[in-house]
């Protein structure tokens, strides 16, 4: 596993490495991949990273020289966080563009409506979602860059279980993603032998949760979850005295969010793939260029949105210039070793993430540090 | 359930209701000005944040001169409203319906707009006090949350007095009542309601900059806090400003004890009901005929 790790950031790196050597880049005719993302509406927190995360892969893998020497062309359409759009953007890429791939959708519903697409068609779609509705199972083109909610829940509950020690466990969540996790949390509570002695919940956009945080600290767990997409349950489980350790879930785990946290950014633990300030030897290379680019550090998403173009890359290097649709996905069901993490889309799930690539991050004032803590 | 506990409850439940008051207000104040349900209220608020939020950290000026432009900007776009969007409807005889759809679709525009202008990210503003909390009974409550129950209490009293010992105010009412009857008096009806509408903007802005402390500044805001106010103004009366916090305060209040005595997975369940009970009880809301007759 580590030696496929380390590989990955060589590859990465010699990339980026030749995309500086090389100034004149791809020329041939362009490979098209089509690329379905929520720009716009509820979804937009994870399309606009992921577009940046696209839109460097396709700059360096051409600037390197592209894949036998064509250029990887990306058409990238928003779907307005809606799924009858992301159907209708998928018609036009697959039958007017002729893309010979589907990067996306951001969002579960719209993953569906496009893949029962991309089935019929044999076209392989790599989607930033996990794995969703049982029937995900059965399109054997649709591959899931991004963990299951199951796999996220598990993380959680490692740290706390391994690292912490602790069994009673309050959770504060919102009624969206939040819920999800908590749903997964539920299943998993008797195999991790723990007791949640709390669970409250609050709608999204809540200006006020202090009631909520009140009752989970009333139940005096070990540990609280806090399992949201706004800064108002941390700040307020803070405000009303809630002294134990925060553990979080990766969509939490947001720059965005945690500037809202304010003062209170300190002491809160996320399970995630990439911490920025602190990466693993394989996402360096992956990290300098993209601050190089944007000024900025990325996340999770921006990593899955370089390594899925990065996936369509390595399959058509295998595949051939004519693989069919139905090619390049059969070339795409093997392992892969990631910036973001280290997929095997020969299993079942179709994404393959193990714990194993799970990093474990901690505020500390503000800063995410990355934790030795690992699963292994 | 602890006395701590309860105390908390009801902290967050006054907090919670002064922010579906204050947007229920701005709601209220339209449309007992104009008749018109301005489905923005939520979106005035956002660009008064939006605005106060420029102001102060992107151009570094005092926070309070921010606030003032943040509530000046929410007046602004309440006038611009009625100019763009309500007047010309009304010129082309839309219906109440049609009135409701073209604020609607406001609302998206505007946090399109935000979405596009000032990005997907949220932004914290600082609040009066900073994040300074009280404790009561160890239960605790932020500063800032007292400013604004204590400014919405007296926007509200100002808008008492306003409507009630002004002639510009009666002058309003009577524009917004019997229009005809308003005009044989010489009352010009389409200034009153560009009035109504900036009065309406004023008190959304303020909304904006008050609230924006508590849940950081995001382009979707808008939306879910004129939900959030419509049931407040619509519980208390939706021509009565003070039923419209009344009807905040009680909305909040309910949910948050419901967290507490229950659980807060049935928080909405318990607060409708409520509201469905009022509403056929008292269909004018708790203070409707109140508000009708000036109070």
């Amino acid at each position: 596993m580590k030696r496929r790790t380390l590989a990955a950031g060589a590859f990465a790196a010699a990339l980026i490495g030749s995309g500086r050597a090389k100034a004149q880049g791809a020329t041939g005719e362009p490979i098209k991949v089509g690329a379905i993302i929520s720009l716009t509406g509820p979804g937009a927190g994870l399309g606009q990273p992921q577009r940046q995360g696209m839109l460097l892969a396709e700059k360096t893998i051409n600037a390197a020289g592209g894949v036998g020497g064509r250029p990887i062309k990306l058409f990238i359409e928003d779907d307005g966080s809606k799924p009858d759009i992301a159907k209708s953007k998928a018609e036009r890429l697959i039958f007017d563009e002729k893309v010979s791939a589907i990067i996306g959708p951001s969002l579960t519903a719209s993953t569906g409506a496009v893949a029962a697409l991309t089935n019929a068609e044999g076209m392989p779609e790599l989607c930033f979602t996990g794995l969703g509705p049982r029937t995900e199972l059965t399109y054997k083109s649709l591959f899931h860059l991004l963990p299951p909610q199951d796999l996220n829940a598990r993380a959680m509950l490692e740290y706390t279980t391994k690292e912490l020690k602790a069994k009673k466990i309050g959770i504060l969540h919102d009624t969206g993603y939040g819920q999800v996790v908590t749903n997964q949390l539920n299943t998993l509570r008797e195999k991790y032998g723990v007791e949640f002695s709390a669970i409250e919940k609050f709608e999204v956009g809540a200006s006020d949760v202090s009631a909520q945080a009140a009752k989970v600290r009333a139940a005096n767990p070990d540990v609280v979850f806090v399992i949201a997409t706004s800064a108002v349950p941390f700040r307020n489980a803070r405000q009303v005295k809630i002294e134990q350790p925060i553990v979080s879930a990766i969509g939490s785990s947001t720059y965005d969010y945690v500037r809202g946290f304010g003062e209170y950014a300190d002491n809160i633990v996320f399970p995630e793939f990439l911490v920025g300030e602190q990466p693993k030897d394989s996402q360096k290379a992956f990290v300098d260029a993209f601050r190089k680019e944007y000024g900025s550090l990325p996340k999770n998403f921006e990593a899955a949105a370089w390594d899925g173009v990065h996936i369509v890359a390595k399959a058509v290097e295998k595949a051939g210039p004519r693989a069919s649709g139905k090619e390049l996905a059969a070339a795409m069901r093997a392992p892969y070793s990631g910036v973001m993490a280290s997929y095997d889309f020969t299993k079942d799930d179709m994404t393959g993430i193990d714990l194993s690539s799970y990093v474990f991050s901690k505020l500390v004032g503000g800063k995410f540090e990355r934790l030795p803590f690992t699963t292994k | 359930m602890t006395f701590t506990l309860l105390i908390q409850s009801i902290l967050a439940g006054l907090t919670n209701g002064f922010v579906y008051g204050l947007i229920g207000l701005g709601i209220a104040v339209a449309f007992r000005g104009a008749r018109i349900i301005n489905a923005m209220q939520g979106d005035v608020a956002l660009i008064g944040a939006v605005m106060a939020y420029s102001a102060s950290v992107s151009f570094g000026l005092p926070m309070p001169v921010g606030f003032v432009i943040g509530v000046v900007a929410g007046g602004l776009t309440g006038f611009l409203v009625d100019r763009l969007m309500i007047r010309p409807t009304l010129k082309r005889r839309g219906s109440e319906d049609s009135l409701l759809l073209v604020t609607l679709g406001g609302a998206f525009a505007v946090s399109a707009a935000v979405l596009l202008y000032f990005g997907r990210d949220s932004y914290p503003i600082p609040g009066i006090g900073g994040n300074d909390i009280v404790d009561v009974f160890d239960a605790s409550m932020r500063v800032h949350a007292i400013w604004l129950i204590v400014i919405s209490l007296a926007v509200v009293a100002a808008l008492r007095w306003f409507y009630a010992k002004t002639l510009v105010g009666q002058a309003l009412l009577a524009a917004s009542i019997d229009p005809e009857g308003a005009l044989t008096l010489g009352i010009n009806v389409g200034r009153m309601r560009a009035l109504t509408f900036g009065l309406g903007g004023l008190v959304g802005g303020l909304a904006g900059v008050l609230v924006a402390p508590l849940i950081n500044i995001q382009y979707e805001m808008g939306l879910l806090l004129t939900l959030k106010g419509f049931a407040a103004a619509i519980l208390g009366g939706l021509s009565s400003p003070f039923g419209a916090i009344f009807g905040g305060v009680l909305l909040g209040l309910v949910e948050s004890l419901a967290v507490v005595t229950i659980s807060s997975g049935y928080k909405d369940v318990v607060s409708m009901t409520l509201l469905i009970a009022i509403m056929i009880v008292l269909p004018q809301g708790l203070f409707g005929r109140r508000g009708r007759l000036g109070g």
